[in-house]
């Protein structure tokens, strides 16, 4: 008995060594190099010895390749420009990084010199507590300091401490095939959309992708949705007071989420999903909606998880609501997603030449644009509408570069305006409750609401 | 004589190293924790503001501590109710078969020696609704797929399961070495006497492994306090928050939250919870029987 | 008759019950060798038509088991051998050294620790940690898995000590010897079954150890495989025939040391809580 265990064990054993010789030697990334830089090598021989800095990313998984090259050729630039300098690139999930990560570094002091970082709220309790590397000399040295459209998020006490990477617009992506065999096109009206609902419903389509298992991705909707109904700038009442999360025009839009809900025109087990999986349900054809961001343009390029879609992806904005407040085009719209940089580079000027070159390197149009074109990434800097115009060549960024034109105005995520707790509440049991049918919109309203004025009565 | 084990410098240098450790990992911490836990620190800041008591009247307020708090108390009662009763009678049925008996305890044993992590990614897996073990043979019975891991009502039943799948053997080897170390000739006597099966386990045998049974179940009741990884692993502490145990929302408070000080309230309740629990279990039942000795 | 089917009982409970704990492992290892999710679903139980080996390469490259398995054995092992000499060192000092009333104070004080839950502990030590500024490294873990595992080694090797005979050490007094050598040359070879025992539970405790690996450390390559696996999971959750690989990949050394060592693990842990 125990012989013939051991013997197929081995053979086990000797089949995965063989295999491992067969895939050990082809590492997954992409190190192509490109995009090589024409700026010269001018630093200061100031020391040759080699030292070493840490750059936090979250481009992990095989969706975020194309976001991963950019970062690896900036870093091989930076490298040559920099003597002696090594990076080490060191990838987290983005959720991890900014909720846990970053959060214990931050306590520790222990951050990578160069991380990711998330914009509002995170960035101005970190400036507080001089976590963070002020960026406003450099930003002056680099004549660039005008160039971002929008720096709010990393900005306290009118110095800066981060820089987005990109920006973002949220919206539905939908499956044009499935939508051209119908003979139907893009809702504009929320009735229509409604009805398109419950026709992929009755056949025997999901209308919309669902993964729940983290908050913020039902969320992405049920924000927007709260937004239709009680105007654009409601979120940013919460926190103020002007605003109540258990007013009516609010749980409208939970109500509106549940109702959809209830339909089952989301994704079956959502609360188990995991948001990997939101993105298959869309690309496998399963799902014929999907609500998120642009930047998941991305998958929809060759040799990504969405190839075969390329051409049948459109996108559109959430129509208006009846009775809803204020602009019913609002787009949600964030530049939060940025780096930012340790305050303890200060005290190393060839670190600090580092992240200068860093700085200069990554933020310029040439490298925005390439964002654009391979990344589906908005720029976060003003960019010359003609080079724009000239760089978009697919459909789907076209459609969607559309969306952002005739939307007249935007408004940031919740997780931007409200405190921690606040957030924690909403998107670790509210949503989910609602969800899962725990409980009502009402009870949703007014659980969240309790929470707030906590958090506002808190003196921070 | 014996003044070489009279020595206290030698003495001194024997346990220091290790006290020191045990001071630092286990003693300090416990104050550190206390004193934390009546502070309002983000665990950013510099400064650290003094709060009185403010931070345990929330948590005893907090409807989501208590929830982590039953959820603690489900993984007590699911090992001490189901798991050890099983345990006892799977223990028995291998001590009294002849053939087997070693692929048996190797079998039950292996999931003991793998990671939790590991284990919890497998059983997501078969959980998994669409094509998940379970709802495929449930499926073939027609029972319509149930959404074990994202639906309220069995997301913590199906942690328990697993949790209950990954240790059962280990105890079950314990107590079966303890069964087979009884001493042949008592269950021989009663054999003669004309004792049954039955019996024999429930007369000699029963009574003979009190003491093995009551260490598995402090085992069990200590490990119940500490389950964190698994629910993490798994759930997460969802569907909204269902999930939870104290362990997991001290460490979503602490550190998602910037609440340190908050954080460490709820590591204090959980070193009073442990102790109330284990005092009454000592006094209520253990001394019945044989108190543990190490 | 009867007696046969009376023999049967016992066997067919069990049975059933090694069906429970072998079949997910089957399970696994059959989807790992399947096309794609649609094949699982198709034929959730059987061994696939055709054999597909690309889960294993695509996983091992996407999950980097080598890095990981490597970090987490070699810290289990390290971890273990120093709490073992730590712990055998104190057992000795307060079982066979005389010095009153502080031989029970000592063991009394460890002795608490085993009432203390650990995880509660975490965010002290995290700040310990950081503190020594070792954050982000495999002492990070290491050194909180020593000093985690003392209690329970000095339990199990002080019951065992307690029990040799005091003649032993008086004869190696007579001989000359002083306290270390009395317990180098002599408790130690005596009582290297029960180390075995503690060794084992505590390599087993470490290599499953997740918490403070999955937030003391956050560069990539110094992941432990707990983590490391469960972040695999995270990222390549839609593919289960690869995932699945993944699983194979961390349990298979595992099951691979068990069925050599299968004998002395459970010799070791039953023997541990006999004596215990």
């Amino acid at each position: 008995m125990k012989k013939s265990i051991t013997m197929i064990l081995s053979l086990i054993f000797v089949t995965s060594a063989l295999l491992t010789g067969c895939g050990g030697n082809n590492n997954a990334t992409n190190t192509a190099n490109k995009g090589k830089d024409t700026d010269v090598k001018t630093e200061e021989k100031v020391s040759e010895e080699p030292f070493e800095m840490t750059i936090r990313h979250t481009q992990i998984g095989a969706d975020k390749e194309k976001r991963f090259a950019i970062l690896q050729d900036v870093v091989k630039t930076v490298q040559t420009e920099v003597p002696g300098l090594t990076f080490k690139l060191d990838g987290v999930d983005s959720d991890v990084n900014r909720k846990e990560k970053l959060r214990g570094e931050m306590a520790a002091g222990s951050t990578p010199e160069i991380f990711e970082l998330f914009g509002s709220p995170d960035s101005k309790i970190y400036a507080k507590e001089n976590k963070l590397l002020d960026l406003t000399p450099i930003l002056a040295e680099l004549g660039i300091a005008d160039q971002f459209s929008n720096l709010d998020p990393f900005t306290y006490e009118g110095k800066v401490y981060g820089l987005p990477i990109g920006g973002s617009g949220e919206g539905f992506f939908y499956n044009k095939g499935y939508y051209e065999s119908k003979g139907w096109k893009a809702p504009t009206t929320f009735a229509e959309l409604d009805q398109q609902l419950a026709d992929i419903k009755a056949d025997g389509k999901v209308p919309m992708a669902g993964a729940s298992k983290a908050g913020w991705v039902p969320l992405m909707l049920a924000n927007h949705l709260w937004s239709r109904y009680a105007g654009p700038d409601v979120t940013n009442k919460f926190a103020t007071g002007e605003a109540k999360w258990s007013d009516a025009n609010v749980v409208q839009g939970f109500a509106k989420y549940k109702e959809w809900v209830d339909k089952g025109y989301f994704k079956k087990g959502e609360l188990g999903f995991e948001y990997a999986e939101y993105t298959t349900q869309f690309t496998s054809g399963e799902a014929i909606l999907m609500y998120d961001g642009t930047w998941k343009s991305s998958v929809f390029k060759a040799g990504q998880s969405g190839e075969g879609l390329i051409g049948k992806v459109g996108f559109f904005n959430l129509p208006a609501v009846d009775g809803g407040v204020g602009d019913q085009t609002a787009l949600m719209r964030d530049v939060n997603n940025g780096y930012g940089f340790s305050a303890t580079v200060a005290n190393d000027p060839r670190q600090l030449a580092a992240v200068t070159s860093f700085i200069k390197n990554f933020y310029n149009e040439q490298i925005q644009l390439r964002g654009l074109v391979e990344d589906g990434v908005l720029p976060s800097m003003k960019i010359d509408q003609a080079k724009l115009n000239e760089s978009i060549t697919d459909d789907l960024m076209s459609e969607i570069v559309a969306v952002l034109n005739t939307s007249q105005s935007s408004f940031p995520a919740f997780d931007s305006l409200v405190q921690a707790d606040v957030t924690t509440e909403i998107s670790n049991i509210q949503i989910q409750s609602l969800i899962g049918g725990q409980t009502t919109p009402e009870k949703m309203g007014a659980a969240i609401q309790k929470v707030q004025e906590e958090a506002n009565a808190a003196v921070e | 004589m014996n003044k070489a084990l009279r020595n206290p410098l030698a003495f001194t240098l024997f346990v220091l190293p290790a006290l020191f450790l045990f001071m630092m990992f286990f003693i300090y911490p416990i104050f550190s924790s206390i004193y934390y836990s009546l502070t309002s620190w983000n665990g950013v800041s510099d400064t650290v503001k003094f709060a009185g008591l403010a931070n345990f009247k929330k948590a005893l307020g907090d409807e989501r501590f208590w929830i982590s708090a039953k959820n603690n108390g489900l993984f007590i009662c699911f090992s001490v109710f189901i798991q050890v009763p099983l345990i006892v009678l799977f223990s028995l049925l291998i001590a009294n078969v002849k053939k087997l008996k070693g692929l048996y305890k190797t079998a039950v044993f292996m999931p003991s020696i793998m990671s939790t992590a590991v284990i919890g990614i497998l059983w997501g897996f078969i959980y998994e609704p669409n094509i998940g073990l379970l709802n495929k043979l449930i499926g073939l019975v027609g029972i319509e797929p149930i959404y074990w891991l994202s639906d309220e009502r069995f997301a913590m039943i199906s942690i328990l399961i697993t949790n209950a799948w990954q240790w059962t053997g280990f105890y079950i080897v314990m107590v079966l070495a303890a069964i087979l170390s009884i001493p042949g000739e008592l269950n021989e006597a009663a054999m003669i006497d004309g004792a049954t099966g039955v019996q024999r386990a429930t007369r000699i045998t029963l009574p003979l492994i009190m003491p093995i049974i009551t260490v598995v179940i402090m085992l069990s009741i200590a490990g119940a306090m500490k389950a964190a990884d698994i629910v993490i692993v798994m759930t997460k502490g969802g569907p909204a928050g269902s999930t939870e145990v104290m362990a997991t929302y001290m460490i979503k408070y602490a550190i998602t939250n910037f609440k340190y000080g908050y954080g460490n309230a709820i590591a204090v309740l959980i070193f009073m919870f442990t102790l109330l629990v284990t005092a009454l279990y000592q006094l209520l039942i253990a001394r019945r029987n044989e108190r543990i000795e190490y | 008759m009867l007696r046969t089917l009376k023999k049967c009982i016992p066997h067919v409970v069990l049975l059933s019950y090694l069906l429970v704990i072998l079949f997910p492992f089957l399970f696994v290892l059959f989807s790992s060798v399947k096309k794609n999710n649609l094949e699982i679903a198709l034929n959730p139980f059987g061994i696939p038509k055709e054999f597909v080996f690309d889960n294993y390469i695509e996983a091992w490259v996407n999950a980097k088991i080598s890095t990981y398995f490597f970090n987490s054995m070699y810290i289990a092992i390290f971890a273990s051998v120093v709490t073992i000499l730590l712990g055998s060192m104190f057992a000795f000092a307060v079982t066979r050294m005389r010095q009153g009333k502080w031989n029970g104070i000592l063991f009394s004080l460890v002795l608490i620790g085993m009432l203390i839950p650990n995880n509660a502990l975490m965010l002290p030590i995290y700040t310990i940690v950081r503190k020594l500024g070792i954050l982000n490294t495999h002492w990070a873990l290491i050194i909180p898995y020593i000093a985690n595992a003392i209690p329970f080694t000095v339990i199990i090797l002080a019951a065992f000590m307690r029990i040799l005979p005091r003649e032993i050490e008086e004869a190696a007094v007579m001989d000359g010897l002083n306290a270390p050598g009395i317990f180098a040359r002599i408790i130690v070879p005596l009582t290297v079954p029960a180390m075995v025992t503690v060794f084992i539970v505590n390599f087993l405790g470490n290599w499953n150890e997740f918490l403070l690996a999955n937030y003391f450390l956050s560069n990539d390559e110094l992941r432990t495989l707990p983590v490391g696996m469960v972040q695999f999971r995270d990222q390549y959750q839609m593919n289960y025939a690869q995932m699945s690989a993944g699983i194979v990949y961390s349990v298979l050394p595992v099951v691979i040391i068990y069925a050599f060592l299968q004998e002395k693990i459970i010799e070791g842990l039953t023997a541990g809580s006999v004596k215990g």
